[in-house]
């Protein structure tokens, strides 16, 4: 694209709120989100349920449409985009879904599928180029040989053969950004692995980015090793950084807390694991948000006065690489355990 | 309370023997070659082929293996509630009572099973809202179970009840009058838990019990799961596709491939020393957050169909450890180690290629 300057992140998400309509209640389900993602880069969105990472990922692939805030498109606005730009930038964000047999039209066959856009946004010239472009993708997602799968329907497939017949889907239009949500949860712990590689491989073959959003730290790390991670909370990103840092020396006490609560494939390692424990277990509703840090009535390094009367910034603290929301950090008071697990939480 | 259970469940025993003065602890469930099979529309499934093991007193063992590897088929066998179209084809379920008689679990009357279940082998189902009665209230659904033992003492069953729910760290008095639906996916599965022990069980299966809950919610419950265990010291049959909460709570570990156990033994000895490959496999492809960047390999190829099974050894196709007898030969399922049996011709091949694969610290590709 011409008009990109130079230096663009390929989207970037600024100041971004979404609310949904539950009965008379409006959900906040995010809340000032900010994050670009360059080209060719990997980032991983984390989090529990809830904690709108599937929004996110949904509102940067234009599916849905932030409530406030703009989504920029290598710096021009998805919402000014019209005509040749709008087709290119539909193109560009391609989206794979979690449940590969949902997401796949039991009816058609697998070259069907990998047919339609290809001949809607004109990938590939004529019946030929189209096969070929078909034999092409399915090669390059490991679907080998290809002319055993073109004629197979949906249901013919294992799991893992079907989020690949999605990802050649997404493939078809050459996108230049793929947010992969939930992509391998449901597919069986012994070929998982194969997956991510042949993500990891599209991208430096391709050089696509890719927005990876998962619930499993462990898959996160696995993944975004030379990425970046993001952390999210009740609709915030609470922290976000080089994975490397994230995961070794993680900052945001939420982020602390996931870390120390996973149980890990390794006996003698997760059998002597410093566990955190969290002043309060429940997990607040998105219409009850706690002010200041929606996290404060759970921690335990809660700082009455300043956790819950302001909103963390996203910001860098002293002796971390990452940005982390979380005031006794970034205003270098350091983290202490003030309250004992026992007491009361203080209300606000 | 073991009183009006032992009333209740007085089935006509296979042996009587006296409380076996056995070290280190005693049997309470005795599965020996049991196979289960379904019929489909292209023949009988064979589900669970010739499986067995010993559970004792206040072990913990984790069946751990993939989807369609026959790990819930096993459990729902041994409390007998298989679809209509499944079946114990043989073997045997021998469970000791607490007075030390062993009783065939298969040989139970209707009445007698009934019994059993929830008093003597509770099961604790994966989804937790569907286990849970949404139109009435937790107290009944406790009463209920409980009258339906033969206890109706409500408030002793209260107090009880109550203190099981203060031990799985639930606002015991909130959540008893309360209907699931007021309750969050983590406290319906502590609920579940607490229900579930609620009868002193010796043996408490656990299908899947913190897949689909987020990471906190899941460490609460394998805290309080820890408690419990502690307190009353009932023996626990898992089943996991996760082998980080095997790692974590098990002190037995079964895999199992194609309905078949393949390797058993104590956990450290699976984990930092498997022998068969399909552990190995499955050991290769978790990542872990503790370890830098890491290596990490799938299995090749997809479970076998279990109608046409490969011959010989059932993972071979998929194994890069398989030589000319494998593909012919079954491996019997041997002891190898103190305490560790494995179905593997190759098991030392695989031990040696153990060590050095769990170190590597190299990145994708």
């Amino acid at each position: 694209m011409s008009q990109n300057p130079s230096g663009q992140p390929l989207i970037a998400l600024e100041g971004v709120y979404r609310t949904f309509r539950q009965g008379r209640e409006r959900v906040p389900v995010l809340q000032d989100i900010n994050l670009a993602v360059g080209e060719n880069e990997i980032v991983c969105l984390v989090g529990e349920s809830g904690c709108g990472k599937t929004t996110t990922g949904r509102i940067m692939v234009d599916l849905l449409e932030p409530s406030a805030g703009t989504v920029l498109y290598k710096g021009r606005p998805l919402a000014a985009l019209r005509g040749k730009d709008k087709v290119e930038q539909r193109r560009a964000l391609q989206i794979i879904h979690q449940d590969p047999f949902a997401s796949l039209n039991p009816s058609h066959t697998v070259g069907q599928i990998l047919s339609f856009p290809l001949k809607r946004h004109r990938m590939a010239q004529g019946r030929g180029g189209v096969r070929r472009r078909i034999w092409e993708l399915l090669t390059l997602v490991d679907l080998t040989p290809p002319g055993d799968l073109v004629n197979k329907y949906p249901h013919q497939l294992s799991g893992g053969q079907r989020q690949r017949v999605s990802i050649a889907r997404a493939l078809t239009v050459e996108p230049k950004l793929i947010v992969a949500d939930e992509a391998v949860s449901m597919v069986d712990v012994s070929i998982r692995v194969s997956l991510l590689k042949m993500l990891h491989g599209l991208r430096d073959q391709l050089g696509v980015a890719i927005v990876f959003i998962t619930h499993d730290l462990a898959l996160a790390k696995y993944f975004a090793w030379e990425g970046r991670i993001a952390v999210m909370y009740l609709g915030r990103i609470v922290e976000i950084g080089p994975t490397p840092d994230v995961i070794a020396n993680p900052a945001h006490p939420y982020t602390r807390a996931l870390i120390s609560a996973i149980p890990e494939a390794d006996p003698e390692v997760t059998r002597n694991k410093q566990r955190m424990i969290l002043r309060s277990e429940d997990i607040p509703r998105l219409t009850d948000i706690p002010p200041g840090c929606a996290f404060h009535p759970r921690c335990p390094f809660f700082v009455p006065g300043l956790c819950d009367a302001r909103v963390p910034p996203l910001e860098r603290a002293g002796g971390f690489a990452q940005s982390v929301a979380c005031l006794p950090l970034t205003e270098g008071l350091g983290l202490r355990e003030h309250v004992s697990v026992e007491e009361p939480v203080v209300g606000p | 309370m073991s009183t009006s259970k032992q009333a209740l469940f007085t089935p006509a025993r296979v042996t009587a023997e006296g409380p076996p003065t056995s070290s280190p602890a005693r049997v309470v469930l005795s599965v020996q070659d049991v196979s289960i099979s379904y019929l489909a529309h292209r023949g009988r499934v064979r589900a669970v082929s010739q499986v067995s093991f010993d559970l004792r007193q206040g072990e913990s063992l984790a069946l751990i293996g993939e989807s369609g590897c026959g790990k819930s088929t096993l459990n729902l066998g041994i409390i007998r509630l298989l679809p209509k179209t499944g079946r114990v084809d043989q073997g045997k379920i021998l469970y000791t009572a607490r007075d030390g008689s062993i009783v065939d679990v298969l040989a139970l009357s209707d009445r007698e099973m009934r019994a059993f279940r929830w008093g003597e082998c509770a099961m604790i189902f994966q989804a937790a809202l569907n286990s849970l009665n949404p139109v009435i209230r937790v107290r009944d659904m406790v009463y209920d179970t409980a009258e339906a033992h033969g206890r109706h003492d409500r408030a002793r069953i209260r107090n009880r009840m109550l203190d099981l729910f203060r031990k799985v760290r639930l606002d015991a008095e909130r959540v008893f009058n309360a209907y699931p639906h007021e309750l969050s996916g983590g406290m319906r599965q502590r609920v579940l838990l607490a229900l579930g022990v609620l009868l002193n069980p010796q043996v408490v299966i656990l299908d899947e019990p913190t897949t689909a809950v987020d990471i906190l919610t899941q460490r609460t419950i394998l805290e309080v799961l820890k408690d419990l265990r502690e307190a009353m010291g009932f023996s626990i049959i898992f089943i996991s596709h996760d082998l980080s909460i095997a790692a974590e709570m098990a002190d037995t570990v079964a895999t199992m491939y194609a309905g078949e156990i393949v390797e058993i033994g104590p956990v450290n000895e699976l984990f930092y020393r498997p022998r068969h490959a399909y552990t190995l496999g499955l050991l290769q492809a978790v990542p872990k957050l503790s370890a830098g960047a890491q290596d990490l390999s799938s299995i090749p190829g997809s479970p076998p169909d279990l109608i046409e099974p490969p011959s010989g050894c059932k993972f071979h196709p998929r194994c890069p450890f398989a030589t000319e007898r494998c593909r012919h030969e079954p491996p019997p399922l041997i002891e190898d180690a103190p305490g560790h049996r494995v179905a593997c011709f190759e098991s030392e091949r695989v031990l040696a290629a153990s060590g050095p694969a769990r170190q590597s610290t190299h990145r994708l590709d």
